[in-house]
């Protein structure tokens, strides 16, 4: 199990980090491990506005359906369009592997970093 | 989870890396490290092993062990062989299901259940309160035999390498076996939940089970978790307790016949009596028929069924969401899930399943009994309305040895000409057909059994006047039996049709022939009706009686199409009202060598069931067939039936190189008269019951249901080209029918040289007939067949008896009678014999060298020849304009 330390991860499992004052978002290696194949992620559009703590989208597997829930607040920018026909990219590099890009960043989570996150997944896993 | 039960298996599952969860109070593996899909599409692509060892094994013995079933089950448990497994469900009062199971009789006095794991309890209570009424013992074996299924196209590869190389089971879904694997006594089953067409369960003992995981995955097999055997099971339709069965999401019990398989495995024949739910189940069964009518005035009974369900728009459908048709809820997705699949390109058997992996969301759903295929319903899928339709069904399995995808609006490439391109097509097919006919006469070698080309003579006949002609006649009794014409300028072909009939009673021995059945089957109907209608003589007030019982070649042992129930015996076999199945019986197969009837075995059979008719004949056939035996037996043992033998293949090889049908004791032949025999293609009757016999009226009714009963007009060229024939043939056929048999030997004995690998007895040269059948592995004969073709070489792929159906195939079927015609003898056949195993063994291009042997052998034997006669060919040729 992979914890970049240049990422800051949220409880629901989704990572982000920070460029140019744009939130990159996507979800974490555990996240991936524990949903099993995805097969499907359900994407919003640019311009949609999202809110910390709150659903934004949701991702399938085989099994199961989860929410994808934002680590911050504003106005969506971009979607990875690549994720509707390869959603199988979240398991294969999910942190290489962007799923929105946020503007606009209004208010922020209580974010863990590295460490903490792997701690928590300790726990969970 | 320390409360969980853990199967035989539990340390093979978490060694291998699982991930294991709470089922049904098992600690049960839901996938392993490479995950459901790739799971998924090993099961579809190789082969995949399931632990189902937590589902629940009950023994039910016990002198009343049948009418305690047939009273706890839906299913008509008279209708179990020995050997045989059957789908059932376990209703309640109610007309809902307290589980659905699968019952095995593996042994004459005691059937194993399997329900599912989750409700072994419950399951136990239900029957355990039922059974305090009937003297049974109901015992739990669930703890000391492990069960794992063995599914995907190469089950049967390795478990036959388990087996030591002989058959696991018979061909068909349900057959079940006793046998050893390497030492370890098994219990196998074709069955399975995968939707596999090749699939099996091997019931073992506790202690052995952990070696046969091991050892399946050391022969290739992967272990597959609970989660790709619910994606499987829901690709291939099939129902899962507490989804398409049991309640429904408001809490509602769900009907018995909302699933579908419920039309097979609920049974209202007598013997089963007033059994559990019995009332309810025929209230729905009634508006099952209606809906399926598209009656929808009365579904109170069966107001929701379960069907597909495919969504259209980008998504997933999971189990409860609401489906809505405009804005009226009508009904629930019961299953769904994005399910795998491996595309596939090019059509019919060129078909190629391509390694590229593709996803549909599917599913099933319960819906209002008035929706139809390909009607478009809305999913609700967390607030958002999805576009979803209703397909036929997600997958075929009736193309092995895949299971086959089928992917909601894939249609076939159409052809359609325009008006202005017809003169140029009718150009084109002239040329097209010319081309065709020089190929197949003078460049290939045609080895198709069932085919042989006629004679210049017989091949001018058949096209000369009275082709376009009609020649209806009847015997009329107050002109003394005479046939009587309708029609005026036929009196050529009645003379014609006399004297085709004394050359055929001449060649086959016999006091009567019919010759106006212009097919096979169409001597197979007319024979089968009369013999009905023969049996109802003497009660003309009531629905005629079919026949029952028939006893025939079961098609996979190499049985006529024509002699099947799904064939010419349709519309005239009795339902046997025990077993509720067709009333016909096989001939039972020599273990040793499964083309050879076993005579002791059908005794016993003839005993058992005391057939009113029996039908000998095979299309894929090497031996001869033992009707002397049989006959001397139902005589001695004052059995009262119809011997006839249906001898469509061999009908050129009667006489003392192969057999005489008559003087062995048939009573009725039949036969096409274009494959062995000289023929145009038509067909033939003959019988030898003499005028004085009581059975000379089932003759008589034989010509009534030839005409009127099967033609008007009768093809009337042909029948000037079978009288040709059957010249030849009766002037020919001792020089023709040695050739035939020797080359058939030859040839066969040559294959076997090459290295090919040649089925029959080599005791006999593998062959006492014009066949020699080939196995080139399993499931290549299409692909080995249309290589030959494209070498010049034309044979027939063929199922052998232990292969599930024609895209199985892995065999050749070859004849020697069209080649020997054209003069080919051993060396021809030795040479030709090189070039096949040069083909099919090294794929090596031999088309040409097919077309120069080919060409040496162009003129037919066999047939008049003389001078006079050759005069006679071309003048008339020449005369008629051909």
């Amino acid at each position: 199990m992979n914890f970049p330390a240049e990422l800051q991860y949220s409880q629901s499992h989704e990572w982000t980090r920070t460029e140019d004052g744009v939130a990159v978002i996507g979800i974490s290696d555990f996240a991936q491990d524990a949903l099993g194949d995805v097969v499907f992620v359900n994407l919003p559009e640019v311009g949609d506005e999202v809110t910390a703590g709150e659903p934004f989208g949701d991702v399938e597997s085989v099994k199961a359906v989860s929410d994808l829930v934002s680590p911050v607040s504003g106005t969506v920018c971009a979607v990875n369009e690549d994720l509707l026909d390869s959603p199988e990219l979240l398991n294969q590099d999910p942190y290489g592997t962007w799923i929105i890009q946020v503007e606009d960043v209004t208010a922020t989570e209580e974010l863990l970093d590295a460490e903490a996150y792997e701690a928590l997944c300790a726990t969970e896993g | 989870m320390s409360e969980l039960k853990r199967t035989q298996l539990y340390h093979a599952h978490v060694a291998a890396g699982a991930t294991m969860v709470d089922f049904g109070g098992w600690e049960m593996p839901v996938q392993y490290p490479t995950g459901i899909v790739a799971e998924h599409l090993y099961t579809r692509h190789f082969c995949s092993l399931f632990d189902v060892s937590h589902m629940g094994r009950l023994l039910i013995g016990g002198p009343e062990r049948v009418a305690f079933l047939q009273h706890v089950l839906t299913s008509n448990v008279n209708a179990l062989d020995l050997n045989t497994a059957q789908y059932c469900i376990i209703p309640a009062a109610d007309g809902s299901a307290v589980d659905d199971a699968y019952l095995y009789r593996y042994e004459e006095d005691r059937y194993l259940l399997v329900v599912n794991a989750a409700n072994t309890e419950k399951d136990l209570r239900h029957l355990a309160a039922i059974a305090a009424g009937f003297d049974v013992a109901i015992t739990d074996i669930t703890a000391d035999w492990a069960s794992i299924a063995v599914q995907g196209p190469k089950s049967k590869e390795l478990l036959t390498v388990l087996s030591g190389g002989g058959a696991v089971t018979e061909p068909m879904k349900n057959s079940l076996n006793t046998l050893e694997f390497e030492g370890h006594r098994v219990r196998v089953a074709k069955t399975g939940y995968t939707g596999e067409p090749l699939g099996y369960e091997v019931f073992i003992p506790s202690a052995d089970a952990a070696w046969l995981w091991d050892r399946l995955i050391e022969l290739g097999a992967k272990p597959a978790g609970l989660g790709a055997r619910d994606t499987l099971r829901l690709e291939a339709g099939m129902p899962l307790y507490g989804h398409e069965m049991g309640l429904d999401p408001d809490g509602q019990p769900m009907p018995i016949f909302a699933v579908p398989l419920a039309k097979f495995a609920v049974s209202f024949s007598d013997s089963k009596g007033d059994y559990v739910g019995r009332a309810a189940l025929e209230r729905q069964s009634a508006a099952f028929r209606r809906i399926q009518d598209r009656d929808f005035s009365d579904v109170a009974a069966l107001p929701r069924v379960i069907r597909p369900i495919t969504l259209l728009d980008r998504g997933v459908m999971r189990a409860g969401m609401p489906i809505y048709r405009n804005d009226e809820q009508i009904g629930w997705v019961t299953s769904g899930t994005m399910v795998p699949y491996y595309r596939a390109e090019g059509e019919g058997l060129e078909t190629v399943i391509t390694d590229e992996v593709a996803k549909r969301a599917i599913g099933t759903c319960y819906i209002a009994a008035d929706v139809l295929p390909d009607d478009i319903v809305e999913v609700d899928i967390r607030g958002k309305r999805l576009k979803a339709v209703i397909p036929e069904r997600h997958m075929s399995v009736t193309a092995p040895p895949y299971a086959r995808p089928l992917i909601y609006g894939t249609e076939l490439a159409k052809r359609e000409i325009s008006d202005a391109e017809r003169p140029v097509r009718a150009l084109e097919l002239l040329k097209k057909a010319q081309e065709n006919h020089i190929w197949r006469q003078k460049q290939c070698i045609n080895l198709i059994p069932s085919e042989n080309t006629p004679s210049r003579a017989v091949q001018l006949l058949c096209s000369s006047d009275p082709s376009c002609r009609y020649a209806e006649h009847k015997k009329v009794i107050p002109f003394y039996d005479k046939d009587i014409f309708y029609y005026q300028g036929t009196k050529f072909i009645d003379e014609v049709e006399q004297l085709a009939v004394d050359e055929l009673r001449k060649y086959f021995g016999c006091t009567e022939v019919e010759t106006r059945v212009v097919s096979g089957q169409m001597s197979n109907m007319a024979v089968f009706s009369a013999l009905m209608d023969w049996k109802n003589r003497l009660d003309r007030k009531h629905d005629p009686k079919r026949l029952g019982y028939v006893l025939n070649n079961h098609i996979i042992k190499g049985g006529h199409l024509s002699a099947q129930p799904m064939g010419a015996l349709h519309d005239y076999i009795a339902v046997d009202p025990v077993t509720e199945r067709s009333a016909v019986v096989n001939f039972p197969v020599c273990p040793d060598n499964i083309y050879k009837i076993d005579v002791e075995e059908t005794k016993k059979v003839i005993e058992k069931y005391r057939p009113e008719f029996i039908i000998f004949g095979k299309s894929m056939v090497l031996h001869k067939e033992p009707v002397a035996a049989i006959r001397q037996f139902v005589d001695e043992q004052g059995i009262p039936t119809t011997i006839m033998y249906d001898m469509a293949h061999v009908l050129g090889l009667v006489g003392p190189y192969f057999q005489q049908p008559f003087a062995e004791g048939a009573e009725i032949v039949t036969g096409s008269t274009h494959k062995t025999f000289f023929g145009p293609q038509r067909g033939l009757v003959a019988v030898n019951y003499r005028e004085d016999e009581l059975k000379y009226g089932l003759w008589e009714t034989i010509e009534r249901r030839a005409f009127p009963g099967s033609v008007s007009n009768h093809h009337l060229g042909t029948q000037l080209g079978l009288l040709m024939a059957a010249y030849e043939m009766n002037h020919f056929k001792d020089a023709y029918q040695k050739a035939i048999i020797d080359n058939a030997k030859y040839f066969a004995k040559a294959l076997k040289a090459r290295g090919l690998n040649v089925a029959g007895d080599p005791a006999i040269d593998y062959t006492e007939t014009h066949q020699v059948i080939v196995s080139v592995g399993y499931a290549q004969g299409a692909e080995i067949a249309e290589r030959l073709e494209r070498n010049n070489v034309i044979v027939n792929y063929q199922a052998t008896p232990d292969e599930e159906g024609f895209t199985a195939s892995g065999a050749l079927r070859m004849g020697v009678s069209e080649m020997t015609r054209f003069g080919f003898g051993p060396e021809q056949f030795d040479r030709l014999a090189d070039l096949m195993a040069d083909c099919i063994l090294h794929g090596r291009d031999v088309g040409e060298d097919v077309s120069r042997l080919r060409a040496g052998f162009t003129e037919m034997r066999y047939c008049f020849s003389d001078e006079a006669f050759e005069t006679a060919l071309e003048h008339f040729a020449g005369r008629v304009g051909f």
